[in-house]
């Protein structure tokens, strides 16, 4: 505000910290597994390429929920419906292609019905939130026990439904479902990144009343913002199905946590305004990594639950961090 | 401030608890065993299964899901490939959705065989089925048993009345037959009619929820027939919490810790107790044989142990009771 060398240049530093602190803490962790890792077994831990398919098909997954979330998020809203309606997904996916039968436009068409399904919780939350006034919380709390009704109503009293034939399943081996993730990050952070839709999000996120007067229509784009985390919460249903066959209607319910952890983790502010998607891909990867990486060095289960927890209570305390310095600035 | 953090937490880590597996010897196998949720059970199983690791001089790695589920349990399976065990011990938490993974850990060249539940249809290394690729199946035989839960609900009744089963949920293939076995024997007994199977998702509190409502529907509900431990302990609470202790007669599948204050007081009736640690003990010993090249049977029963008011003393009893 007044010279230079004023105290908002001091107080950059600690901003820098907080951008940064994902990649380094990323770094930090993959470091330390290669070295136990060579020391230990002789072996090495990134060099390896069953290891890194394995560190990045566990991250797909609720990564995939987590782009969703981070739009949600940023927008300063919260879906917690992900985990059902990507459960209602499967099992929509595997239902159609049952009743489809062998034809090869039943599993393309399955997909697109799928994708339809899932935008009605979507678009319930957007109405909810955006028309009705709901806090997304609570809107969102909502559709999760509708989704997850719907889900075990939709599978019948098996709670799964097989896949029947094996034309779905090569989205769901080796590589395609990580390039097919990947391919989507990249996609949707050039939306996050450059497009109005994006500018949008983190108006409405950072400051409503300024982006309402500015003219955003925000009962519109809210909405949006809702089926597009119910959209990726249905491709990861679809994902689930191509790889495991059937489609279970809790295919998605450990994972809403490590949605919203993989944000939180990447730098967003759960108040929103904040965040990008590639804090959210490397929140996702510490996360997939620490899980691997606390298998590979034999540590008890139980530990690992304790160390994302850690994890997740750091990133908040650096972003309060952020916040208290007015590194806003 | 964050340096210093980072710092702590990698110090703790460094600190952190767990033998550091030694680089597999070539005669020194490393069995990892893989069950399918926190539960007494299977942290009874482990026991056994270090005790036969201890005998054999082998290395035994563990992990445990939190849930049963899919999701939660194939990236621990994964981490496990990544270690190269010589043998995979799993209970896969689901017969058909678990195929594709293991077939993965096979073709990575770990050698499958599974505890508790099976996947496809559990017959092994017959030339049937895309599950047909794991080398053994230790379990008790599930079939049996519901049959058995059957005759001692049946008897604790009087031969008439109203029951169901509550359940963890389907497609599960321990839990799926001890039911298919209970309706079977309950043919045997048209006298009783037994209700619709209500699911719980292995979580105790929904199994009581379960059950209250069903006695909400059906006041003169007799028995129920708890299929396994989380089940059992929900349906056992059900039925203290609506105020039917001993009018509603409780058989339980796996004996948890506290049963047997349980069986004395009369909320449970019969428990039917497995033996996970001989499940652990055998899938291990079976590892270590082919691990080392022999030819293992492909399939191994264990047994059962029915407990209740007459003999839940006995020492020869209570130690099959699980424990963490």
């Amino acid at each position: 505000m007044t010279a230079a060398f004023s105290p908002s240049e001091r107080l950059d530093r600690p901003a820098w910290i907080g951008r940064v602190w994902p990649w380094l803490f990323l770094g930090a962790l993959l470091v330390f597994f290669e070295v136990w890792s060579r020391l230990r077994v002789d072996r090495s831990f990134l060099w390896n390429v069953y290891n890194v398919q394995a560190i990045l098909l566990a991250a797909s997954a609720p990564l995939l929920l987590a782009i969703g979330q981070t739009f949600v998020i940023i927008a300063a809203g919260i879906d917690l419906s992900v985990g059902f309606v990507m459960g209602l997904a499967a099992v929509t996916v595997a239902q159609v292609a049952v009743a489809g039968g062998e034809a090869a436009w039943v599993l393309p068409a399955a997909v697109v019905i799928t994708l339809l399904v899932c935008l009605i919780p979507g678009w319930i939350n957007g109405v909810l939130i955006a028309r009705l006034g709901v806090p997304a919380f609570i809107g969102t709390l909502g559709m999760y026990g509708v989704a997850r009704g719907a889900g075990f109503l939709a599978a019948g009293s098996g709670m799964t439904v097989s896949v029947p034939h094996e034309g779905l399943a090569w989205l769901g081996t080796g590589w395609t479902p990580i390039a097919l993730t990947g391919a989507l990050l990249a996609v949707m952070h050039l939306v996050l990144s450059t497009t109005r839709f994006g500018q949008y999000t983190y108006a409405i996120g950072g400051n409503l009343q300024s982006a309402v007067r500015a003219g955003i229509d925000v009962k519109r784009h809210l909405t949006a913002i809702y089926l597009v985390s119910a959209g990726f919460a249905g491709i990861g249903g679809i994902l689930y199905a191509a790889r495991y066959g059937a489609g279970a209607a809790n295919a998605g319910e450990p994972l809403l946590l490590d949605s919203i952890a993989a944000v939180v983790i990447g730098g967003a502010s759960l108040f929103g305004g904040t965040g990008t998607l590639i804090g959210t891909l490397i929140g996702a990867l510490i996360i997939s990594v620490i899980h691997f990486g606390l298998i590979f060095i034999d540590v008890d289960a139980f530990w690992q639950f304790i160390a994302v927890g850690v994890v997740i209570i750091l990133s908040v305390l650096i972003d309060q961090y952020k916040e208290r310095l007015g590194a806003g600035a | 401030m964050s340096a210093f953090c980072r710092v702590l937490l990698l110090g703790a880590l460094l600190l952190a608890p767990g033998a550091g597996p030694a680089a597999a010897d070539a005669d020194k196998p490393v069995i990892a065993l893989l069950p399918g949720v926190v539960d007494p059970f299977y942290f009874t199983m482990r026991r056994g299964a270090e005790k036969a690791a201890k005998e054999e001089g082998v290395q035994l790695l563990f992990q445990i899901p939190k849930t049963w589920n899919t999701t939660e349990q194939v990236p621990i399976l994964r981490a496990f490939v990544a270690k190269k065990p010589d043998v995979l011990l799993i209970a896969p938490v689901d017969k058909q959705q678990l195929i594709r993974p293991l077939k993965e850990a096979q073709g990575a060249g770990i050698k499958i065989i599974t505890v508790d539940t099976f996947i496809d249809d559990g017959k092994y290394q017959d030339g049937k089925g895309p599950g047909d690729f794991p080398l053994s199946f230790v379990a008790s035989d599930n079939t049996e048993g519901g049959r058995i839960a059957a005759r001692a609900l049946a008897k604790a009744i009087g031969g008439k009345g109203t029951v169901y089963c509550e359940n963890n949920k389907p497609g599960i293939s321990s839990t799926d037959q001890r039911v298919q076995g209970f309706l079977e024997e309950m043919k045997a007994h048209p006298d009783i009619k037994v209700l619709a199977t209500q699911y719980n998702e292995d979580d105790a509190n929904r199994a009581a929820s379960n059950v209250s409502a069903v006695l909400a529907r059906n006041p003169n509900l007799a028995g129920v027939f708890g299929v396994n431990t989380f089940s059992g302990m929900g349906a056992a609470e059900g039925v203290k919490r609506a105020g039917k202790t001993g009018k509603v007669k409780v058989v339980v599948f796996d004996a948890v810790p506290g049963i047997d204050k349980q069986i004395k007081s009369g909320l449970v009736d019969i428990a039917i107790a497995q033996k996970p640690a001989d499940m652990g003990y055998w899938g291990v010993k079976y590892a270590v044989g082919a691990a080392r090249g022999k030819k293992i049977p492909t399939e191994r029963g264990t047994g059962f142990v029915v407990m209740d008011k007459s003999n839940i003393d006995r020492p020869d009893v209570r130690q099959y009771i699980y424990s963490n």
